[in-house]
């Protein structure tokens, strides 16, 4: 149909405009030259002109006020909110008193345990080792305040995730509703949830929990939406054709049908979760995060790394742990299942109370080693051979200097500089031409509103630190990725790097620049790099390697050089994966970069931070939405067109 | 019994079956805004497919379509992808919702039944094998053949005691405990066919059961069919693309073409008179000699023909009286109950292998709407 209608205007357009982003760029440029003199004329200057701000800190810092005057009074706190925040609140108490009283050796084999029965003896090891390094680096007692929040916000992620999810499997309308406010939230920086959470419920592990719960619920509600509705048409025919009712339906297909994806959705909540639960030591989740972040603070990196690891080690064995439930699922139940997990429960039981004989319930001092004192020394080392003055190659702090003063500033000043009205006609000429002129409309819209909030200039200097931070990815995610694809020697190699990299929460990755690089933007940004690093390198070689290989050797058989086979053939055809990698890379970057505010980063994120310490959540609230319409544009932006694909299917 | 009381014009009117299990009289499924519509307006009602597309952005996947499922027969629907047999068959149950017409199971009105009452015939009296299997992966061959009754409430030891007899008699013991992923495809359909037969229904529907199997392990699959239909006399109402399935199986076929039914009959009517060029092109590389019985290529016997000559049942095809005539040198006689019906000869058996004579069938049942 298309093509028909396409087909009559061909012989009238000059030639160039046969191509849509031909005529695209047309339209936008007519657009653009009725708006912008009027514009300019209006409200000429650099930056988002004042006339067009709107002052809500004001009434922000009244609502803050007035929430935190009528907390202890108001029937909507008092009945609503505040048994909400007393239930999280004795919920994690009740766990963290559990774990304690299991004592280390009963947690350690608890969790060996379970992971053995779940994924087999050699995660099984692992796992307790991993328990008992956790105790050896002085940190079991945050570990299990972590675990405790943990368990508790996982449950509760799950318990709504799944809800979501069943809503939105299995209602039309309800699919429709929830489907954007998913999409969306998964690609908002887990530093924008902190705050609204903060405004009701105040500095501590209630709100920490609930942000934990909000960010980590969408994955389980896509994922079980994803699994009900994928299941096989035939399967559900045959089971009605069976004579069955709503409910048997339902509990005895659907849901098991979906269990794959209910297992996966399991596994990102953990993982989100636990990235959460780090970050939110900033709004009094205690533990792991809280450790970190103080080391942080005070530019401890031999402190931070005693509770990164931890965190890391959690991590990988939780990932590992499900991710091996998952691949269970299709084999052959074990005859005696049952046995075994009673096996598994008594070893735990009897580990728990011979440790509470043996009066060894917290992890014994002796036992510890002082992990941060060397690295500390080694890091001041680093400091004084590294940091600058190597010869030929500069020092580390010298390549971030570099970084800031040649790229980081230039780019931030060349934002900074653009008028306002081109910055936006930049966005959605961007947007419009790798999307839709609705991606493109919402670009625009959030963009708008950031410089309405009147934040436009902190948010450009994020936006620089972004794009600086994109590129370099980008570069080296697609050069890695290219190489993984042609070679199978480097993806083996690659692939257990990606697998640890992919797994480690957000925070954790500030502590190893901020020993190389010290503080400041170009650490933030080179954090954002590696923490985005693998999945754009893991796109990019599947995207290539899913190349329809009839295609390649065909290519070949006509006497194409490598270099010509990846030019015509390959990076073509994977044009919608490295469009993904970009939108990915967009996305993650940002949400470092935001985090890095932490470490010197600067602009919204510090403003984030900011009005945490100071108690000013106005400006963190300001912040907080900027960070938000960010993050909609910058996806929007980057968001390949759906609609070619839809129409193709 | 149903055409007395269906508001059939006489030309769409069949001629009455003896209790049929099912009776389908003018069946419209139409897919697209307003379904309703087409089959109640006479103008949109006679467009050909892509008019009415055109007109009203409609697809008529069945139009009306008429006919009886005797007891105890194999009725076959055959057709092309896209004529609209599949969407008939699950009409029949309603997993697809029909737009006009009735459908009655033993006398009773199906479109009429409330929610209750449907799941009743769907769980006692049609059970259905798909093309694709329509497996639980996640449960064993055993208990996915028990699931039917287990939809049904039957106790656990009971309903595993009834699924290992079923499996047992579809050739899969020793394979209780497997998972489908762990079978071959055939063996996957063995497992469709005995949850069908779990259930002890009175009609077996079959969509393409074999479609996705190899043409091996189909023909095998096929003589189970033919055995279980010999060993129980179940009802079985069988959808299929492939025409040589369609004539090993079919008791009557009812040939399928733009969603109405083209022509009804026996294979041999099918085969031997075929009811327009459409039929007539589809039938045309059948083995006629395999098909067609000597009670049609027979002529009338002369006085010295009916006293000799090797004696032929009149159900005997083609091919056996050649191999007869061939060994003997002589005409075959056509004899039943000891009487000579006819004979067939050298000529009149070339003239069937040759297609240049057709035999007059008697009675052919013709399809009432023919495109």
């Amino acid at each position: 149909m298309a093509t028909v209608t396409a087909a009559a205007p061909r012989t009238v357009v000059p030639g160039f405009l046969k191509r849509p982003g031909a005529r695209k760029l047309l339209a936008l440029a007519l657009f653009a030259a009725i708006l912008v003199p009027l514009a300019d004329a209006h409200w000429a200057s650099g930056t988002w002109p004042g006339a067009l701000t709107v002052d809500v800190s004001e009434p922000l810092t009244k609502v803050s006020d007035w929430i935190i005057d009528n907390r202890d009074s108001h029937p909507l706190f008092l009945y609503f909110f505040g048994h909400i925040s007393n239930a999280v609140v004795l919920c994690v108490r009740a766990v963290y008193l559990v774990l304690l009283a299991a004592g280390w050796a009963g947690v350690t084999a608890a969790a060996s345990l379970v992971a053995w029965r779940v994924a087999g003896w050699r995660l099984a090891a692992g796992t307790g080792v991993a328990f008992l390094a956790c105790g050896l680096l002085g940190m079991w007692v945050p570990t299990m305040q972590t675990l405790a929040l943990m368990v508790v916000a996982v449950l509760a992620s799950v318990v709504v995730g799944a809800l979501l999810g069943l809503a939105a499997g299995l209602s039309d309308r309800m699919d429709r509703i929830l489907r954007p406010v998913l999409d969306t939230m998964q690609v908002l920086p887990a530093f924008a949830y902190l705050l609204p959470v903060v405004l009701v419920f105040g500095i501590g592990v209630p709100a920490a929990v609930l942000a934990t719960v909000v960010y980590a619920a969408p994955p389980m509600a896509r994922l079980t939406a994803l699994g009900l509705r994928g299941a096989d048409k035939e399967v559900l025919e045959a089971v009605e054709s069976l004579g069955t009712t709503a409910r048997q339906r339902l509990l005895t297909a659907r849901i098991p049908l979906a269990r794959k994806e209910l297992l996966l959705g399991l596994n990102q909540t953990i993982m989100m979760a636990l990235s959460m639960a780090v970050i939110a030591s900033v709004i009094g989740a205690g533990g792991l995060g809280d450790r970190v972040y103080q080391a942080l603070a005070s530019v401890d990196v031999g402190a931070a790394l005693a509770a990164g690891i931890p965190i890391v080690l959690l991590a990988v064995v939780l990932d590992r742990v499900t991710g091996a439930a998952g691949e269970k699922l299709g084999e052959e139940p074990q005859p005696n299942n049952r046995t075994l997990w009673l096996y598994a429960l008594g070893g735990t039981v009897a580990v728990a109370v011979a440790g509470r004989l043996a009066g060894r319930l917290d992890w014994p001092d002796a036992w510890t080693v002082n992990f941060a004192e060397p690295v500390n020394r080694g890091v001041d080392w680093m400091t004084d051979h590294l940091y600058s003055g190597v010869p030929v190659v500069g020092g580390t702090a010298d390549w971030a200097g570099h970084f800031t003063t040649w790229v980081l500033d230039p780019l931030r000043d060349g934002l900074q500089w653009l008028p306002w009205w081109s910055v936006l006609l930049i966005v959605a000429t961007l947007a419009w031409l790798i999307g839709t002129w609705r991606t493109a409309l919402t670009a625009v819209l959030a963009m708008a509103a950031i410089g309405v909030l009147g934040v436009w200039k902190p948010s450009l200097d994020t936006l620089s630190q972004v794009l600086a931070a994109v590129a370099v990815t980008l570069v080296l995610g697609f050069a890695t990725g290219i190489a993984a694809a042609r070679s199978d020697r480097v993806e083996r190699l690659l692939r257990p790097v990606l697998d640890v990299f992919q797994t480690m929460p957000q925070f954790v990755y500030l502590i190893p620049v901020v020993a190389l690089f010290g503080v400041g933007r170009a650490p933030a940004a080179a954090a954002a790099v590696v923490y985005a690093l693998p999945a754009v390198v893991r796109i990019t070689t599947q995207g290539l390697r899913q190349v329809d290989p009839a295609a390649l050797e065909s290519s070949r058989s006509l006497g194409a050089t490598p270099f010509q086979q990846l030019r015509q053939v390959q990076l073509p055809l994977a044009r919608p994966a490295l469009l993904l990698a970009v939108n990915q890379g967009v996305v993650l970057v940002l949400a470092v970069v935001i985090i890095g505010g932490l470490v010197g980063g600067g602009a919204l994120g510090y403003d984030v931070v900011a009005g945490l310490a100071r108690g000013d959540l106005a400006t963190g609230l300001v912040a907080g939405a900027a960070i938000v319409c960010l993050g909609l544009m910058l996806d929007r932006v980057t968001q390949p067109t759906e609609r070619r694909t839809k129409k193709g299917a | 019994m149903s055409t007395t009381t269906s508001t059939a014009t006489p030309e769409t009117r069949k001629p009455p079956t003896e209790n049929p299990v099912f009776s389908v009289e003018n069946l419209w499924k139409v897919f697209g805004p307003k379904a309703h519509t087409v089959p109640a307006d006479p103008d949109l009602a006679a467009l050909d497919p892509a008019g009415l597309r055109e007109r009203t952005g409609c697809t008529a996947a069945v139009r009306d379509v008429s006919f009886d499922v005797r007891k105890g027969e194999v009725f076959v629907v055959m057709g092309l992808s896209g004529s609209g047999k599949s969407t008939l068959v699950r009409c029949l149950t309603r997993l697809i919702e029909p737009t006009a017409g009735t459908i009655a199971i033993d006398g009773e009105d199906v479109r009429a039944m409330d929610k209750t009452r449907l799941r009743e015939l769907r769980r006692h009296r049609a059970a259905m094998v798909f093309q694709h299997f329509g497996l639980l992966p996640h449960r064993t061959v055993l208990d996915n053949v028990a699931y039917g009754l287990e939809i049904q409430g039957v106790g656990k030891a009971e309903r595993r005691e009834r699924a290992a007899e079923v499996v047992a008699k579809v050739g899969l013991e020793g394979m209780e405990h497997r998972r489908p992923g762990q079978l071959s495809g055939g063996q996957r359909q063995r497992v469709g066919l005995a949850r069908a037969l779990a259930v002890d229904p009175e009609v077996l529907l079959f969509d393409e059961p074999f479609s996705a199997l190899d043409p091996l392990i189909r023909r095998d699959m096929q003589e189970e069919v033919v055995r279980l239909h010999h060993e129980e006399g179940r009802t079985m109402v069988f959808i299929t693309h492939d025409l040589s399935e369609a004539l090993k199986l079919g008791d009557r076929i009812a040939l399928m073409r733009d969603g109405a039914v083209v022509q009804l009959g026996t294979p041999e009517e099918i085969v031997g008179s075929p009811a327009d060029d459409y039929v007539r092109e589809f039938v045309r590389d059948v083995p006629r000699e395999q098909v067609l019985t000597v009670r049609t290529a027979m002529r009338t016997a002369s006085a010295d023909e009916a006293g000799s000559g090797p004696a032929l049942a009149p159900e005997a095809t083609v091919s056996e009286a050649i191999e007869a005539v061939a060994r003997s040198g002589a005409p075959a006689r056509v004899m039943e109950n000891g009487r000579c019906l006819g004979v067939v000869d050298h000529e009149r058996l070339i003239g069937v292998v040759a297609g240049t004579e057709r035999p007059v069938a008697a009675g052919t049942e013709q399809a009432k709407e023919v495109v």
